[in-house]
């Protein structure tokens, strides 16, 4: 099940960044038709474009004013789609039309239009959310009643319901406009026939049209809209940093129950919900048992849900014999702050009879705050069970008290007196336990007239006169009853405790099933034939292979149709639910669900049910999402496991590399040393002096390339593991310049260091190599003429030695310097490795230092090693 | 006739390589291209004064042969790679005077041979006084002079710098000459010596930031100019 949705910061900033991205939603809305919400959008809208700003219209309904089509005139208006609908064309806006021409802003009128069948969505707004998820503004009208929250509390007082409706989440970040216009002016302007009322509803709809409901409408409206400002400025105001009146802990927690009056108990949550700002929770109560819930009322809890879940409640179904028990336990467990029941207005007698669950949860609820919605009609009773037959209890009573009374009949003779009214318990006992309360009390009465007619003077008459026969009659009523009602306790137990058992070991033979499979096909085919046979349809499991849609898991279904192709897609490419009994593409006879995880959207699974009705049972919802879970994460082991095959493979592969090129580079060596020392045994003097000079330097060159490659691939390694000691950089900077013999006659490297500069704690080896390489650079890449500087300079908590030239500088962009391979612009000319400005950031990286390069105020670059000083001055007390 | 200078490595081109080398400075060589050979050639008479060793033998690690050399009396150069800073001490400390490291230039290579030759050429010295570039220190006197003028050092200062001048043109690791100024206790205070260093410098040197005459080996050790 979903976690209960948190209104968390988490939430807000995600709310707030969704809103950075996607489209932004503008709603005029107004408390009812005829208040001028198209003409006021157009206006606007006239007017953002005038601004420069690109508008489409996608629709907008003129209703023949003239007013508002001339205000129709500057935009450019959307072609609507024909729609062929039962002999009719319908024109309805066009989609995917508006997502090609992707304006800056679309007009979409009547927020709250249900489109015509066929189309991709079955309701406007799920047009306009798609709009705004890729990134489009769109500008829409609404009235007031077409809210799903405030769909009862406007029916309650104007008796006209409105069946279309839009859910409060689309207006979570919308922009709400009221439209205002006072009861009196409107209806002045419905007397003048400025109002249109559709035809079918206009005779309806006049009802809305009295000041007071008008009033009541209007005032409505205005509260919506300034708890939306309300909302957004504290979701504004927890991004500034200030926690605002911000409920903490709220939790309102709503118990759903299966009659038609639970969507009016789940509006009254969300209402509050809101007004808290709290998080909510939908909890169903599987009682089992007689008062289970069948037929119909399935259906009925499963719209139920599916209206809680489309207004922002957590479902959860718990199990359990005390409905009362289970929903405070619940309560507790959420933390929820309020719990939310119905109650309908039964008579006395029935409650005496069944008690009242809401009334146990009032008693049970220590500290938690109980609201009771009254309901219209009296709905709740528990239905009759379907196997039920009204002959069946009293025929099995008679059948066991007359298998028990015959036997005891004859032998009376042989039976003491008491041990008769013993025996006659036995059928009481046996149906009551067996069967039911019902067919006890029917035993107990059986029993009692066999007991009067057979055993009592005066015999086979069914006069009492005895007290004693009342007794007996009265105690046998008595066992019947409380041994009925304990059995049936029992038996509901039992029954509850079985099914979430079976629940339990189906997922656990699933979870088992599925680990010990290791390919997408065997994984696909075990979960589709289990997820079948648990749920009574068809599964197939639809992944997305490059562009191509692959349907694995159930060989009957190979292929999709392109509606049910659009539909998997669609959940794949957005991991939302698509399909039948859902508000995408439900056109589909398959329902798809994502199987998401960390890792993304793993595939996802189409379940479908030949035959009508709900493909999943309301009380199954709890079932599939664990078995969803449970496939998507066997699909996410798979990924891993490949993912960590090749990782593995890679890793091997690289080693073998650096084994390679560490041992090239070694054996190149060898003969590289004495091919230097030859070149520079030969004087480079007489007629080839040039050639010999050519030699040595390129030789000297390649040993460069190799060291780079070699300190490279020991790099990678990780080999390199600094050996800190106390050191003196004027030594190491010396020694730098011995080795690229600058430290003679004729060196071009200056050095600038402090008498006086401070020892560090630092590995002196890797060092030397890394201003080795800066020294080096900064030689190539500067005139045979100029003088490249060394420079140390100490301050109380670093040293930083830069490396100085008077080369062409760096080029602007020169982030990546430091990367492996960067090369920049004309040192190809010069020709390096591209690892010696690597080599040396990870050297100094090693140690602790920083480098970094930045280009001279008079020209040249300048290289600098920052290293931290250490306090490393202490002289020995002798010295 | 006595060959001067006994080359052992088992890279025939190299071997060539420094027999051009040594033939244009004149001076006399014989070669090895295992550590037995070389053993045998430095235990005939007359023994060769320097070694130019190879550590990577095939028959043996070279570092195994160093002291066996040094044993019988040859002064042994150390032909190592540039960054095989641990080698370089562990030769130092088994004996060798000296290391050169690979690509080598034969100008620095032949001056360090000759500097060897002209040690072992030279009679022990026994005297207490012992010359260096530009100066000398007279432990009986106790006593510095750098070009020509006294110079006043702590007690600290003179044995460092009488311990390098005693192994003049030779690098003396680090935890040697710990040991042999500080003592055994302090092998590890390299501060120590830092500090000293520095010090010394500053009264013997003309630029101290640019030293010229106790010169350091990154990692290894210092060595004074001979």
């Amino acid at each position: 099940m979903d976690e209960p949705r948190p209104a968390n910061d988490a939430e807000r900033f995600l709310r707030l960044a969704q809103r950075e991205e996607r489209g932004r939603l503008t709603v005029y809305l107004g408390a009812a038709p005829g208040v001028g919400k198209t003409y006021r959008m157009l206006q606007e809208a006239a007017r953002r474009q005038a601004e420069g700003l690109d508008v489409l219209v996608g629709v907008a309904e003129t209703h023949g004013r003239s007013d508002t089509a001339a205000l129709l005139e500057p935009f450019e208006v959307l072609p609507r789609r024909a729609i062929a609908y039962q002999g009719h064309t319908l024109d309805e806006f066009d989609i995917d039309a508006a997502l090609e021409r992707r304006p800056g802003l679309i007009l979409v009128d009547e927020l709250a239009h249900t489109n015509a069948p066929g189309s991709r969505h079955p309701k406007r707004w799920q047009d306009v959310a798609e709009l705004l998820v890729s990134g489009i503004d769109v500008a829409t009208t609404l009235n007031i009643q077409h809210i799903e929250s405030l769909n009862d509390l406007v029916a309650g007082f104007t008796h006209v319901r409105v069946r279309e409706t839009v859910p409060d989440s689309i207006l979570d970040s919308a922009e709400i406009i009221v439209v205002d216009l006072p009861p009196e002016a409107l209806i002045e302007r419905l007397r003048a026939g400025k109002v249109y009322l559709a035809d079918t509803a206009g005779q309806a709809l006049t009802n809305f049209f009295t000041p007071s409901k008008l009033a009541a409408l209007r005032e409505l409206a205005l509260r919506f809209a300034a708890g939306s400002v309300d909302r957004r400025l504290t979701d504004q105001l927890a991004l500034a940093g200030d926690e605002g009146d911000y409920a903490v802990g709220e939790r309102i927690l709503v118990a759903v129950s299966p009659g038609k009056g639970g969507a009016q108990v789940i509006r009254h949550a969300k209402r509050l919900a809101d007004l808290a700002y709290a998080p909510w929770t939908a909890v169903v109560v599987e009682s089992g048992g007689a008062r289970g819930v069948v037929g119909e009322q399935r259906e009925q809890l499963a719209e139920n849900l599916a209206l809680a879940s489309s207004l922002g409640a957590a479902l959860m179904t718990v199990a359990a014999t005390d409905v009362a028990q289970a929903l405070v336990d619940q309560a507790r467990e959420l933390r929820a702050s309020q719990i939310v029941i119905g109650k309908s207005r039964r008579s006395r007698w029935f409650e005496w009879r069944h008690g009242s669950i809401a009334q146990d949860v009032i008693r049970k609820a220590r500290g938690i705050a109980v609201q009771i919605v009254p309901l219209e009609d009296a709905d709740e009773r528990p239905a009759r069970t379907s196997d039920y037959h009204p002959w069946r209890a009293p025929l099995s009573a008679l059948v066991i008290v007359a298998a028990t009374v015959g036997p005891v009949f004859a032998a009376q003779g042989w039976l003491p007196r008491g041990a008769i009214d013993m025996l006659l318990l036995v059928p009481v006992i046996i149906a009551a336990s067996l069967l039911r309360t019902y067919a006890g009390l029917w035993a107990a009465g059986f029993a009692a007239l066999a007991y009067n007619y057979f055993f009592t003077e005066p015999r086979f008459t069914l006069i009492i006169n005895d007290t004693a026969d009342v007794i007996t009659f009265v105690v046998l009523a008595l066992v019947a009853s409380v041994i009925g009602a304990l059995a049936g306790k029992v038996r509901r137990q039992a029954e509850t405790s079985a099914g979430v058992a079976r629940l339990n070991a189906s997922l656990a033979r699933f979870a088992g099933l599925l680990g010990g499979l290791s390919d997408r096909e065997d994984t696909a085919r075990v979960a589709c034939r289990e997820i079948g046979a648990l749920l009574d349809v068809e599964a197939i499991i639809v992944s997305l292979e490059g562009d191509r849609l692959t349907v694995r898991g159930n060989p009957a279904h190979g292929a999709l149709s392109l509606v049910d192709e659009a539909a998997a897609r669609w959940t794949l490419e957005r991991g939302e639910v698509t399909g039948r009994d859902t508000g995408t593409l439900n056109a589909s006879d398959w329902q798809f669900h994502p199987l998401q995880t960390a890792l993304g959207i793993m595939g996802a699974l189409g379940v479908a049910r030949p035959e009508q009705g709900r493909i999943i049972r309301a009380d199954d919802a709890t079932l599939l999402a664990s078995l969803i879970d449970q496939t998507a994460l066997a699909h996410e082991r798979l990924v891993l496991e490949d993912e960590a095959r090749q990782v593995g493979t890679l890793r091997e592969r690289d080693r073998l590399r650096g084994a390679l090129l560490g041992s090239i580079a070694h054996d190149l060596r060898t003969p590289l040393t004495s091919v230097i020392a030859a070149a520079e045994a030969i004087p480079a003097e007489g007629a080839y002096a040039e050639e010999v000079l050519i030699a040595r330097s390129e030789a000297r060159r390649l040993q460069r390339f190799l060291g780079d490659l070699l300190e490279a691939s020991r790099i990678e390694d990780g080999g390199v593991k600094p050996r800190i000691e106390s050191i003196d950089l004027t030594d190491v900077i010396h020694a730098v310049l011995r080795d690229l013999r600058q430290n003679r006659e004729g060196g071009r490297v200056v050095t600038r260091i402090p008498d006086d500069g401070p020892l560090i704690a630092s590995d002196p080896v890797l060092l030397r190599h890394a201003l080795i390489n800066l020294v080096d650079n900064a030689l190539k890449f500067s005139p045979e003429t100029s003088v490249v500087e060394i420079v140390l300079e100490c301050d109380s908590s670093h040293v930083t030695c830069r490396v100085l030239d008077r080369g062409p500088g760096l080029p602007a962009q020169h982030d990546g310097l430091f990367e492996r391979f960067a090369r920049l612009e004309g040192s190809d000319r010069v020709g390096g490795t591209g690892l010696g400005l690597w080599i040396a950031k990870n050297l100094v990286e090693a140690v602790g230092g920083v480098i970094s390069a930045d280009n001279r105020p008079d020209g040249g670059a300048e290289f600098a090693v920052r290293l931290p000083a250490s306090n490393s001055r202490t002289e020995p007390a002798n010295a | 006739m006595r060959k001067d200078v006994l080359i052992i490595d088992d890279e025939p081109a190299i071997r060539r390589l420094l027999i051009g080398a040594l033939d244009r400075a004149g001076i006399a060589h014989v070669e090895a291209a295992t550590a037995a050979e070389a053993l045998r050639i430095a235990s005939a008479a007359p023994a060769p004064l320097v070694a130019l060793l190879d550590l990577g033998l095939p028959d043996r690690d070279g570092l195994e042969v160093v002291p066996q050399l040094a044993a019988l009396g040859l002064s042994v150069i150390v032909l190592t790679a540039r960054d095989a800073t641990e080698e370089k001490v562990a030769a130092l400390d088994l004996g060798a005077d000296d290391f050169v490291t690979k690509p080598f230039d034969s100008e620095e290579l032949l001056a360090r041979i000759r500097s060897a030759l002209r040690r072992k050429a030279g009679p022990l010295s026994t005297t207490a006084r012992r010359e260096f570039a530009g100066g000398h220190i007279d432990r009986d006197a106790h006593e510095v002079v750098v070009r020509g003028e006294h110079v006043d050092l702590t007690p600290r200062e003179f044995d460092l710098l009488w311990t390098l001048a005693d192994h003049p043109g030779r690098v003396v690791t680090h935890e040697r000459l710990l040991e042999l100024v500080w003592g055994p206790a302090h092998r590890h205070d390299l501060n120590y010596l830092r500090v000293a260093v520095r010090s010394l410098r500053r009264k013997l040197e003309p630029n101290p930031s640019a030293p010229q005459l106790i010169i350091n080996e990154p990692g290894v050790g210092y060595r004074v100019a001979g």
